[in-house]
């Protein structure tokens, strides 16, 4: 038994090299149709190799499992959390949802529904079927295509848009346990252990420590403060903190009424004002009230009622008479916008003094800063210097809209069609990709940012799965050449419904003589990939869009719609392989 | 179909996507292949989700389509001369079946066992299954003829599947 064990193993393994010739492949079909002992052997080795691809394509996900709370972090906290992704195994066991999770889910399946619809018909009529595709292309574009085009056929459809998102992260979708959301932050520093927070963060219940700076506070029911470090604030709801020590001042529109802010030993009911509390160390508690009531209590007395102008201070057991409000001792709303303004346009001077820099570059290979251009003129200027008007882009459908500061434009691709075209010449080696983006959702299975028109021998695709997967891939072979595939660098997820609406720094290196693709979100690496040598190509572009692909050349155009979803407001493209340090320097001196 | 009903398929489906993905590799042979079938099965699945059933276990019911598909693609792919053709993997079907059923706690095993593999043992498994790079590059890369590098790749198979095998009748 041993001999023939030891026969069928070489010959499996021969067969997964793709090195098995026929008269062994001949042999190992007659062992396996003679031994039953042969075909159970050979299904436990298919199951570890199943095992083990999963195993090693095993990356990091935002957005699944019981680790539904995107909500929850920063970028950095939903990328260090490792789960598998390609083909996850989901949690049965989900946590009770709300019902309005579930209402978006039903909604969501019927989409699906519909979309399976679509697909099929389109299969049928061999629109979509992957042997009929124009071209060939790499095998999950392939496989993916019917649902992707699909929604092309369907026209409107957010329905069949949907499809592949649903199908592949349904039982991911996010859960938002918050309770406020962080907005304006000003010199900052956070306790040890809060990790970092930005602007834009959910906030789950719990305490935020802040040990020095402001922090305005969102409470989803509509109420504001404004933190003054030191400080900890414990959320509680949606319109209910607990105020342990610090300073803070609340604006509560009319709709919030009610928020309650609470102390050691008070309790503080807003009746839409705008008040302050502190707590010292020492437990002594003070509420001053600026505008409108709120009505205080102790522990089961009856609630009293403050109104503007006044203050009460209480240390211990011991109500001090009510003094006159000080305002002055409270950061505001308005305050704060003040600074915020004077560091938000320093950034942006800083930005456009390195961009002025950045536009003689001689690695540049194509820039585009997204300066806002006139109404009427529908080109995108590429700001290398000295210019090369050749290599404009023509915008397509994309709007201007406002990019990481007001002040700068940003183009926004919304539908089928919008894009932005260009073409550029020459032959390359390694390139760097680096743009600013803003992602509303992910629609698409492929979310384009950088796609050639064809996808030929060196021609890079640059792309975001539905999954939040960063994706690049240069093409080995000329079309319909036997050769290698290419190989497909997928970084871990990195994007998750909580991230929807924040501006990103995306950037990919293709490294031609160290053969590596290494994906960076906001400065840092997102995954590092060896590429095998015999998948390492020169690189051309030719002509290209920038947030779609269409391949408006072929004759069957809905095939595979891939816009973006978002705006991108910056887009630098190098003939060289940047390093970790110069992707770094270009998040820091770009960052919003 | 009822919001539950299809709520609980949803789940089902996507929670049972490595299963399938093991079923259809093991019977077609090659990771992106079988990532196309997984594709159509996901949709087949989908198209005929009003026949299911939700008294009775889904995983059975969802093999059975993936079965089909596999043999679909068996047969449009003849002319490709592959290893199994639609006879042999029906015959094949079963036990591939069971052992894909399995594969989460494959999954969870090998997981330790890769963890008890020599730096060198570890390496090879990574380049071959992690990464599929080709023997014949492994074996120059490392400096050593074909034949060693596939003796020495069946030694830690064999070891890998010797300690999976041991787990899962631990758990049994």
């Amino acid at each position: 038994m041993q001999a023939w064990r030891d026969e069928l193993e070489e010959l499996l393994l021969a067969w997964e090299d793709g090195t098995l010739d026929d008269a062994g492949a001949d042999r190992l079909r007659a062992l396996l149709r003679a031994s039953e002992e042969a075909r159970r052997q050979f299904a436990r080795w298919q199951a570890l190799n199943a095992a083990l691809w999963l195993e090693g394509n095993r990356v990091p996900d935002a957005i699944g499992g019981p680790a539904t709370e995107p909500m929850g972090g920063s970028v950095a906290e939903a990328v260090a959390e490792h789960r598998t992704v390609v083909f996850p195994a989901r949690d049965m066991d989900e946590a009770p949802l709300t019902r309005r999770l579930r209402r978006w889910r039903s909604l969501a399946v019927t989409a699906v529904a519909l979309a399976i619809g679509v697909v099929s018909w389109s299969l049928w009529n061999g629109l979509a079927r992957p042997s009929a595709a124009p071209f060939d292309v790499a095998s999950p574009e392939v496989a993916q295509a019917p649902a992707a085009s699909a929604s092309g056929a369907g026209g409107v459809l957010s329905g069949g848009e949907r499809a592949e998102s649903v199908a592949s992260v349904l039982p991911s979708e996010s859960r938002s346990r918050g309770v406020a959301v962080l907005g304006r932050v000003l010199d900052a520093r956070w306790a040890p252990g809060e990790g970092p927070r930005e602007a834009g963060d959910p906030l789950l219940p719990g305490v935020v420590r802040l040990d020095e700076g402001f922090a305005q506070i969102e409470f989803f029911s509509g109420a504001t403060v404004v933190l003054q470090g030191p400080a900890e604030l414990e959320l509680i709801a949606a319109d209910r903190a607990v105020l342990r020590r610090g300073r803070l001042r609340a604006h509560v529109p009319p709709a919030a009424r009610g928020f309650t802010l609470l102390s050691a030993d008070l309790q503080v009911v807003d009746l839409g004002t705008e008040f302050g509390v502190s707590v010292s160390e020492d437990g002594r508690t003070e509420v001053h009230v600026f505008d409108g009531l709120v009505e205080w209590s102790t522990d089961g007395t009856q609630p009293r009622r403050l109104s503007a102008g006044k203050a009460l201070v209480r240390t211990g057991k011991e109500l001090l008479p009510a003094g006159a409000a000080a305002e002055e001792r409270f950061v505001g709303l308005l305050d704060l916008q003040r600074q915020a303004l004077d560091e938000h346009s320093e950034r942006l001077r800083a930005w456009r003094e390195w961009s002025k820099q950045l536009r003689r570059d001689p690695r540049l290979i194509a820039y585009y800063a997204f300066e806002r251009q006139p109404a009427g003129n529908r080109r995108l200027v590429c700001d290398i210097e000295p210019r090369d008007p050749e290599k404009d882009g023509a915008i397509v459908g994309a709007r201007w809209v406002d990019g990481r500061w007001p002040e700068k434009g940003a183009l926004e691709f919304k539908r089928p069609g919008d894009r932005v075209r260009v073409h550029i010449p020459g032959e390359y080696e390694s390139l760097t990709f680096a743009a600013w983006v803003k992602i509303d959702s992910l629609d698409r299975l492929f979310n384009s940012l950088f796609l050639t028109d064809h996808y030929d021998r060196g021609e890079p695709h640059w792309q975001i799965l539905s999954s939040g997967q960063l994706y690049f891939s240069v093409r080995p072979v000329e079309r319909g050449e036997p050769g290698p595939r290419d190989y497909k660098a997928l970084s871990p997820p990195f994007w998750n419904p909580s991230l929807s609406g924040r501006w990103l720094h995306l950037a990919t290196v293709y490294d031609y003589h160290r053969r590596t693709i290494t994906h960076y979100l906001n400065g840092v690496r997102l995954s590092h990939h060896q590429v095998p040598a015999e998948q390492v190509v020169p690189t051309r572009i030719g002509t290209a869009s920038i947030g779609n692909w269409s391949l408006p050349t072929l004759p069957d155009a809905s095939f595979a719609i891939r816009n973006l979803n978002g705006s991108i407001d910056e887009f630098a493209l190098f003939a060289a392989a940047l390093s970790d340090e110069d992707i770094a320097r270009m998040y820091a001196l770009g960052r919003p | 179909m009822r919001e539950d009903v299809l709520e609980h398929f949803v789940r089902e489906l996507t929670g049972h996507q490595n299963r399938l993905y093991g079923y259809i590799y093991s019977l077609v042979g090659d990771h992106d292949r079988a990532a196309d079938v997984l594709q159509e099965t996901n949709l087949a699945l989908w198209r005929r989700a009003a026949e299911y059933d939700p008294a009775r276990p889904f995983l059975p019911w969802a093999f059975g389509v993936a079965r089909m598909q596999v043999l679909a693609h068996l047969r449009d792919r003849r002319r490709d001369r592959l290893l199994l053709d639609a006879e042999l993997a029906e015959l094949l079907a079963e036990d591939v079946q069971r052992e894909s059923a399995k594969l989460d706690r494959i999954q969870a095993a090998l997981r330790e066992c890769l963890g008890k593999l020599s730096e060198a043992n570890r390496e090879l498994v990574e380049r071959r299954y992690f990464r599929s790079e080709p023997l014949e590059q492994i074996a120059q890369r490392a400096g050593r003829t074909l034949s060693a590098i596939k003796v020495a790749l069946l030694r830690v198979r064999r070891q890998l599947g010797e300690c999976v095998q041991r787990r899962l009748s631990a758990d049994a």
